[in-house]
């Protein structure tokens, strides 16, 4: 106030007498050509002064006006105004001289470089750029837009510096396992935590390994599944522990926080966007799976083996040789000894091919569509858009569909207090194909073990069942591909409503009041249905069988169908208040202070319901009246569940800066949770973290360095806690019912698990520091961080003697920490009018270090001590020697698998202790990547884009599952090449029990049975170090010019074209579909994808 | 300004109500406290069932197999006590589940003193967890170590014992004379609580005071403690003496859960792949007197050209104490005692309700004529014939002369030498590798 009353004695207060002038002009943005509406215009250096209704105090005004809805401005000034500014928040301010011309001006506003004025949304709280301290990334959904991504997560791939995006699993809809600097748990979830518009998101955890087959089979609803992408506007990625520790325990692994799109100011906008996409079927041959010419041969050579016997009577050569009594004849004399109908027969094989890549691969047709309505006044901004996603996945039998429905509203009530609404609705539905308890019938699994010469339909078009997929010795229970997709379903639909309100009231300038409910309603719905003639109800119907009295047997399930519903109904509410106050004083000082309380509560109900003999016709089932059926679990018609949490937090952040050079950052956060069972004082957990940021910009030294237009230096220091909920001091029991003699039935108490008295909360450390630097004008623009993360007393499952009762306990066992760094870069390679080229790259490098860990005696492998957490141990080969049996090193000599394991005769194998059997392994690698990153490289031209995307990984160590077992070959399956060069190279020889050699019953007998630490999975010969970079979309764009689109009415149209993950380069990946998913027989592959789409904007 | 003084009392407030807003009662789960819940928990123990004594019979010799049988893979390595380089299909002894029924027994005796209730139920919940607690390790110690032998039994070594759960220790293993030391001091407490006489049908799996006499006779017939057996035997023949007359009724077995003779019915006897799969052995077919014998046909029916188990999976079969056996302890512990006389007749009481009539007398005849080794013989014999495929056999092998058993199987021949080390059976493999004391 003061400065204006000096200011006011300097000036001459001449306006009323002066000559005036009227200034008008047009104010249109540089890139979207399209007028900025609500742009302050003003004369720089006139204040006029208006008295107040206090005395001695004199209000100052700027002379101006803003523009309106076309982008016009007129306002009269007097004649002597040099010039007026003009200037938009995210547009670079600009000076217009208006002593010469000052009507009818053509001003063209620039985005500021975003940098600085940019205000980062943490879901929290907004916290304007230059005061953040955290290491955080922020992506603008419009940039990493790809089109056939059926979720968000996936287009992340290759984006964020520090965070590793690895494809699961090609299935349509299936999730990406996200890990954001590291692994920092043993066994909990690694999942980082999704937060829409300020709510967390609830939904599944990602399971952890996508080796098991059931991970990979079961159709599970995630969090961000419901979410259109084209809704959201971006993605902000919170790494380290003073941005998330605001979020709590929860946000251990990171945070995402996404912001969707609201309606902006001006006349309403239309969008929409329309792309079929084309995903392509899977290359099977990359399988190097045995044709039918090369698996007959195979099975001709063991025939001829008469060493080994596992499984001789399987395959279609043995089983043509029995017909005939001609199998020894067969092993004794040769091919040419057996009768002309049996050499036929088996020719006839070689002849016989089917592809089971075509059997269960497609090519698809897919597409998405999308349309938003958005706009806006100066009171009110609304935005509405409606979505459509529909892929059929790449494995036949497979589909992911998607509808959305978004609204949003937001509304100024007054000048103080306004009030958001926004609903997401969606539901998702999911295909896919049933597989029983066994592997057997995943279809990834069964394409390599089905024999290439086994026809699926025979001539009359029945179906042919795979004589080779036996149950037990005496039980086939006739299996075919083709009869099982057609006649079995599952399917899993969720319909998903978010529902958004907020309350922001302005007491004044710097407090404000904000309260934010969100609640979040699922519906989903699982339906698994096995007609009654598949494999899955006969495989059931096993389980139903008893002995009728009389020496045979009976089944009790009856005949028809089998269905299984599950329902699941969660609800969930996030209620937070936050009180926001932000001053400054002097000019120098800045401080801000939020204050605040969540309050969430979440429950699900879920129920489980089977019903058999059903009739899919009649829609109905029979009821089992056998009383045997009450004790088997299998056949329980109806089961419920209920589970409820509630959370109640209260957190604090103080931010204080001085003379916008230095910021100090703390927060501290109390989260309480229900825990039934766990002792009192773990209730509440306290998180905290401490930061600081020093921008140097705004050091006078720095006004000599022109070259650098942005310096600014973080540090952070955060603590968190995590107790497991499962886990307590106390017996815990759950009911159960059980019927121990006929007739009675009783409740029981189960105990959950064991009781542990020593259980403590998990502490995480974190700290940070990290720089930002601008060049040139942000023409060159570097992060890079450096991070530490301790995790202590992390809770982990240890197994303990079995006379405890248990086989596991939780317990807090091991110390993990994670080291390493991010860096990203962005440059502006060439700009000019016509063409432009920037380039964005990024590398993380994640170590980490299990520091401590308990050490069981009785483990085979060596402990994680000193390594990795995802430390690939395996054991070193030297070859095989003259008989194919495999030898190894130990102490630079070169031993027989008798020595080295020390195998005596007539012992139940190995006399190694179990000591010395962890001195077998070796550390060969790190289950994690070295380093990740992306490199993405944009281009335009006029009016073309051209957009390739690349990510990669440099060093993993992966493990395969063994192609083959040396004394477990059943000739009745199929099995990769590699089985062909068993003996040569380092593939161990295929042995029974006679074959000759010195010592090869001993072998045989270890590698058979004996090996209680498997360890024939760990030779050295599964493990590979993998590095690849995979193209993960090339996009070529072409926008309408301005011309075109005047006639056309529209203010925007694209074409784009793109290919997705169509090439990879880097290891070799042979025998599977590809590099990241590696050594998983189950995984479905990772579709190639081409897709063509227009965007269209009224 | 004024704002704040609002706030902060808000904030208080919801402060404390918060404790409120976290105390959520899972449905579904519980700490046991009341004597309801502690019952309802070691229903739990008692609903655990363990198929030890299916494949002891496996081990012993009442039964033969066929190499081509279904899952024959399961139980081959068992049956020619190939224990050495066995399948790794084939089917392991209990041992974690042992340990898992005491750790329910363990905690309910612990509780014993908080628990709130009526206290004649208590005593008898305590009882009976004391009860079941000693069963386990009473199967357990005949399942994994040498037979009770007094002389040498402090030093044979035996089997880990715990009564008190605690996630640090270890379980080294124990000699022979402590764990029946143990057994012995639970069946004490146990008859101390106990006080309901005999169990309601249905809950007759439920230890009682009959049946911890049963227990008893047992333990001391192992022991070679004879006239302590007998005292057991008798205490608790007079609860119940009842036993089943085949002559007048073969609608069930007098081991089924149902029958007059039933004392406990706890333990499997029996299973699907024993019914079906399996046929029962000549020597045993050949030992009753098919003529005159009741039970041949009431426990065995001839499918194709054998014979095979009546008694299967079905929980009607399951059995661990009955009356019958009260009669045989007694009489061969009499028989030890050179009670020749009273041997006799407790076996003849038995035999007259197993025997038609004429049957009958040719036995009295035959056993009167007997000699006191002879009598002791025949009435081994006469335990085979009646406890067949109930779980005993394998023990008592074990605990008489660990005689010679010679098997064909798969066309060769088989046989376990008199006293042969296999006639203890080894830790399971899983347990060995999570203790390293085993």
């Amino acid at each position: 106030m003061k400065k204006i009353i000096y200011l006011l004695l300097l000036l001459p207060t001449v306006l009323l007498a002066q000559e005036q002038k009227t200034i008008s002009g047009n104010v249109f943005d540089a890139n979207a050509d399209m007028p900025v509406i609500g742009a302050s215009v003003y004369a720089s250096s006139a204040i006029i002064s208006h008295k107040t209704n206090i005395d001695g105090v004199i209000q100052g005004a700027m002379l101006g006006s803003t523009t309106d809805f076309d982008g016009n401005f007129k306002f009269t000034v007097s004649s002597d105004i040099k010039s007026i500014i003009v200037s938009y928040m995210g547009y670079e301010t600009q000076k217009i001289d208006v002593t010469k011309n000052f009507t009818g001006l053509k001003i063209i506003l620039k985005e500021a470089s975003e940098r600085l004025n940019e205000v980062i949304v943490t879901g929290y709280q907004k916290i304007e750029k230059r005061k953040m301290t955290s290491s955080y990334a922020k992506v603008k959904v419009a940039e990493i837009q790809q089109a056939g991504v059926a979720n968000v997560d996936q287009m992340l791939s290759g984006q964020i510096s520090g965070v590793v995006i690895a494809a699961t699993n090609g299935g349509p809809g299936a999730p990406a396992k996200i890990s954001i600097r590291g692994t920092s748990t043993l066994n909990g979830s690694s999942d980082p935590l999704w937060v829409l518009d300020g709510i967390p998101l609830e939904g599944n955890d990602i399971p952890k390994d996508f080796g098991d087959k059931d991970n990979i089979d079961n159709l599970e609803s995630y969090a961000i599944a419901g979410l259109n992408p084209e809704d959201i506007e971006s993605i902000t990625v919170l790494k380290d522990a003073s941005a998330t520790s605001i979020y709590g325990a929860r946000a251990a692994n990171g945070v995402i926080v996404i912001t969707s799109k609201r309606g902006k100011k001006g006349a309403m906008r239309i969008n929409f966007n329309a792309t079929s996409f084309v995903t392509q079927k899977a290359d099977f041959s990359k399988l190097n799976l045995m044709n039918s010419d090369q698996k007959v041969d195979f099975e001709l050579m063991l025939a001829g083996r008469s060493d080994l016997k596992y499984q001789s009577n399987r395959g279609a050569v043995a089983r043509i040789l029995n017909n005939y009594g001609e199998y020894d004849n067969f092993a004794s004399n040769g091919f040419n000894s057996i009768g002309l109908e049996a050499q036929q027969e088996i020719n006839n094989l070689r002849n016989t091919s089917t592809n089971w890549g075509d059997e269960l691969y497609q090519m698809a047709l897919n597409q998405q569509y999308s349309l938003s309505l958005s706009g806006g006044s100066d009171k009110n901004d609304y935005y509405f858009s409606a979505g459509v996603f529909d892929e059929k996945g790449a494995t036949k039998g497979t589909g992911f569909k998607r509808y959305n429905i978004t609204i949003k509203d937001n509304f100024s009530v007054t000048n103080k207090l306004k009030v958001g609404a926004s609903l997401f609705a969606s539901q998702n539905s999911s295909d896919s194909y049933i597989t029983g308890v066994d592997a057997y019938t995943n279809p990834s699994y069964y394409s390599r073990t089905a024999n290439p010469y086994l026809k699926v339909t025979d001539a009359d078009g029945n179906y042919v069942y795979d004589p080779d997929l036996i149950e037990r010795s005496d039980l086939n229970l006739d299996y075919n591909i083709l009869e099982e997709r057609e006649n079995t379903e599952y399917e899993l639909t969720s319909n998903s409503l978010k529902a958004i309100f907020d309350v922001n009231y302005e007491f004044n300038k710097e407090l404000q009041f904000y309260s934010q409910v969100g609640l979040q309603l699922d519906f989903e719905k699982t339906e698994k249905f096995g007609d009654e003639n598949s494999y899955y109800t006969r495989k059931y119907e096993q389980k139903s069988r008893y002995s009728d009295g009389n020496g045979g047997y009976s089944y009790f399930l009856p005949e028809g169908g089998i269905i299984q519903n599950w329902n699941s109904d969660a609800f969930q509410y996030n209620w937070k208040s936050t009180i926001n106050y932000n001053t400054s004083f002097n000019d120098i000082h800045e401080l801000d202070v939020m204050v605040g309380t969540e309050f969430r509560k979440n429950n699900r109900t879920m129920i489980h319901t089977k019903g058999f003999g059903y009739n899919p016709n009649t829609l109905t089932t029979t009821a089992i009246t056998d009383e045997r059926a009450l004790s088997i679990a299998s056949f329980e018609t109806y089961r419920k569940t209920y589970i409820e949490n509630a959370y109640a937090s209260f957190f604090a952040t103080t931010s204080y800066t001085f003379d916008k050079r230095y910021t100090v950052f703390g927060s501290l956060r109390y989260d309480g949770s229900n825990l039934f069972g766990v002792d009192p004082k773990y209730r509440y957990l306290p998180l905290w973290s401490m930061a600081g940021s020093w921008n140097l910009m705004q050091e006078e030294f720095m006004d000599y360095v022109d070259v650098v237009n942005e310096l600014k230096l973080r540090a952070s220091y955060g603590v968190q806690g995590n107790i497991d909920k499962t886990t307590s001091p106390y017996v815990l029991g759950e009911y159960y019912q059980t019927s121990i003699l006929p007739g009675n039935t009783e409740e029981i108490i189960r105990a959950l698990n064991a009781p542990n008295a020593k259980l403590r909360w998990e502490k995480t450390v974190s700290s940070n520091i990290g720089f930002d630097l601008g060049l040139l004008d942000n023409r060159i623009y570097i992060s890079g961080d450096y991070y530490q993360r301790k995790s202590s007393d992390l809770i982990g499952l240890k197994s303990v003697p079995l006379e405890s009762g248990y086989s596991f306990i939780n317990t807090n066992w091991a110390t993990i920490s994670n080291k390493g760094f991010e860096l990203a870069i962005n440059t502006r390679n060439i700009h000019t009018t016509n063409f432009d080229w920037s380039t964005s790259f990024n590398i993380s490098h994640n170590k980490s270090l299990v520091e401590a860990i308990e050490i069981r005696d009785e483990d085979f492998k060596p402990s994680l001590k000193g390594h990795s957490v995802n430390a690939i141990f395996a054991i070193k080969t030297a070859g095989l020697d003259s008989n194919g049996l495999p030898l190894f090193w130990k102490d630079g000599k070169k031993i027989s698998a008798v020595d080295f394991y020390k195998l005596t005769e007539a012992t139940d194998g190995s006399q190694l202790s179990r000591e010395e059997h962890r001195g077998l392994y070796s550390y060969v690698g790190d289950g994690a990547p070295k380093f990740s990153g992306g490199l993405i490289n944009t281009f335009n031209y006029k009016q073309f884009n051209f957009k390739v995307s690349a990510n990669f990984n440099i060093k993993q160590t992966v493990k395969q599952a063994p192609s083959y077992h040396p004394t477990l070959v059943d000739p009745g399956k199929n099995y990769s090449t590699d089985i062909l060069k068993a003996g040569t190279g380092g593939f161990p020889g295929l042995i029974g029990y006679t074959t000759p050699g010195f010592d090869t019953d001993l072998v045989y007998n270890w590698f058979n049975s004996s090996d209680d630490g498997r360890t024939y999975n760990d030779l050295d010969i599964w493990v590979k170090d993998i590095s690849y970079l995979r193209i993960s979309s090339i996009q070529l764009g072409y926008s309408l010019p301005k011309e075109q689109l005047d006639k056309l009415k529209l203010s925007r149209m694209n074409f784009s074209l793109e290919g997705r993950n169509l090439f990879v380069f880097g290891s070799n990946y042979d025998g599977y579909f590809d590099p990241e998913t590696y050594g998983s027989i189950y995984a479905q592959p990772i579709p190639k994808i081409i897709s063509l789409g227009v965007n269209l904007s009224f | 300004m004024k704002y704040f003084k609002y706030i902060t009392v808000l904030f208080i407030a919801s402060f404390i109500s918060c404790n409120d807003y976290l105390d959520i009662d899972p449905i579904g789960q519980i700490i046991p406290k009341t004597v309801d819940d502690y019952r309802s928990f070691l229903t739990t123990a008692y609903a655990s069932t363990k198929e030890h004594k299916v494949l002891s019979t496996y081990r012993g010799d009442e039964l033969s197999l066929k190499s081509d049988a279904v899952g024959i893979e399961q139980y081959e390595d068992i049956f020619t006590w190939n224990d050495e380089n066995p399948s790794p299909l084939v089917r392991s002894f209990a041992y974690a589940s042992f340990y898992n029924t005491i750790f329910y027994a363990n905690h309910v005796i612990d509780n014993k003193d908080t628990m709130t209730g009526a206290q004649e139920e208590i005593d008898q919940l305590v009882g009976e967890a004391y009860a079941l607690r000693a069963l386990q390790y009473f199967e357990l110690i005949n399942l994994y170590a040498v037979p009770y032998n007094k002389t040498t039994a402090a030093t044979d070594v035996g089997i880990p014992i715990t009564t008190h759960y605690d996630s640090d220790k270890t379980y080294p293993k124990q000699s022979v004379q402590t764990v029946y030391d143990l057994i012995l001091s639970d069946i004490e407490a146990s008859e101390n609580l106990l006080n309901t006489v005999e169990q309601d049908l249905g809950f007759n799996y439920r230890f009682s005071v009959v049946a911890i006499h049963s227990f008893k006779s047992r333990v001391f017939l192992y022991q070679n403690e004879w006239q302590k057996s007998v005292d057991a035997s008798e205490a608790a023949l007079e609860i119940n003496a009842n036993l089943m007359d085949l002559n007048t009724s073969t609608d069930i077995m007098p081991s089924e859960y149902n029958s007059v003779e039933s004392i406990l019915a706890l333990e499997t006897v029996a299973s699907f792949d024993l019914a079906n799969n399996a046929s029962i052995s000549q020597t045993l077919v050949d030992s009753y007197e098919q003529d005159t014998d009741l039970r041949f046909a009431l426990y065995f029916t001839p499918i194709n050209d054998a014979y095979k188990s009546k008694k299967s999976a079905n929980n009607k079969f399951k059995c661990s104490f009955r009356v019958a056996e009260l009669y045989l302890n007694k009489a061969e512990a009499l028989a030890e005692l050179n009670e020749h006389a009273l041997a006799s007749t407790t076996l003849l009481e038995l035999a007259k309700y197993r025997y038609t009539t004429e049957g009958f007398e040719d036995y009295t005849a035959t056993i009167n004529g007997l000699s006191l080794e002879a009598l002791k013989t025949e009435i081994l014999e006469e335990r085979k014939r009646e406890l067949a495929i109930e779980g005993h056999r394998w023990n008592d092998l074990r605990r008489t002369s660990q005689a010679q058993i010679s098997k064909t199987f798969g066309g060769e021949i088989f046989i376990l030498e008199q006293q042969d080390a296999r006639y203890v059976i080894p830790f399971p493999k899983d347990a060995q590798i999570s203790n390293p004391n085993l």
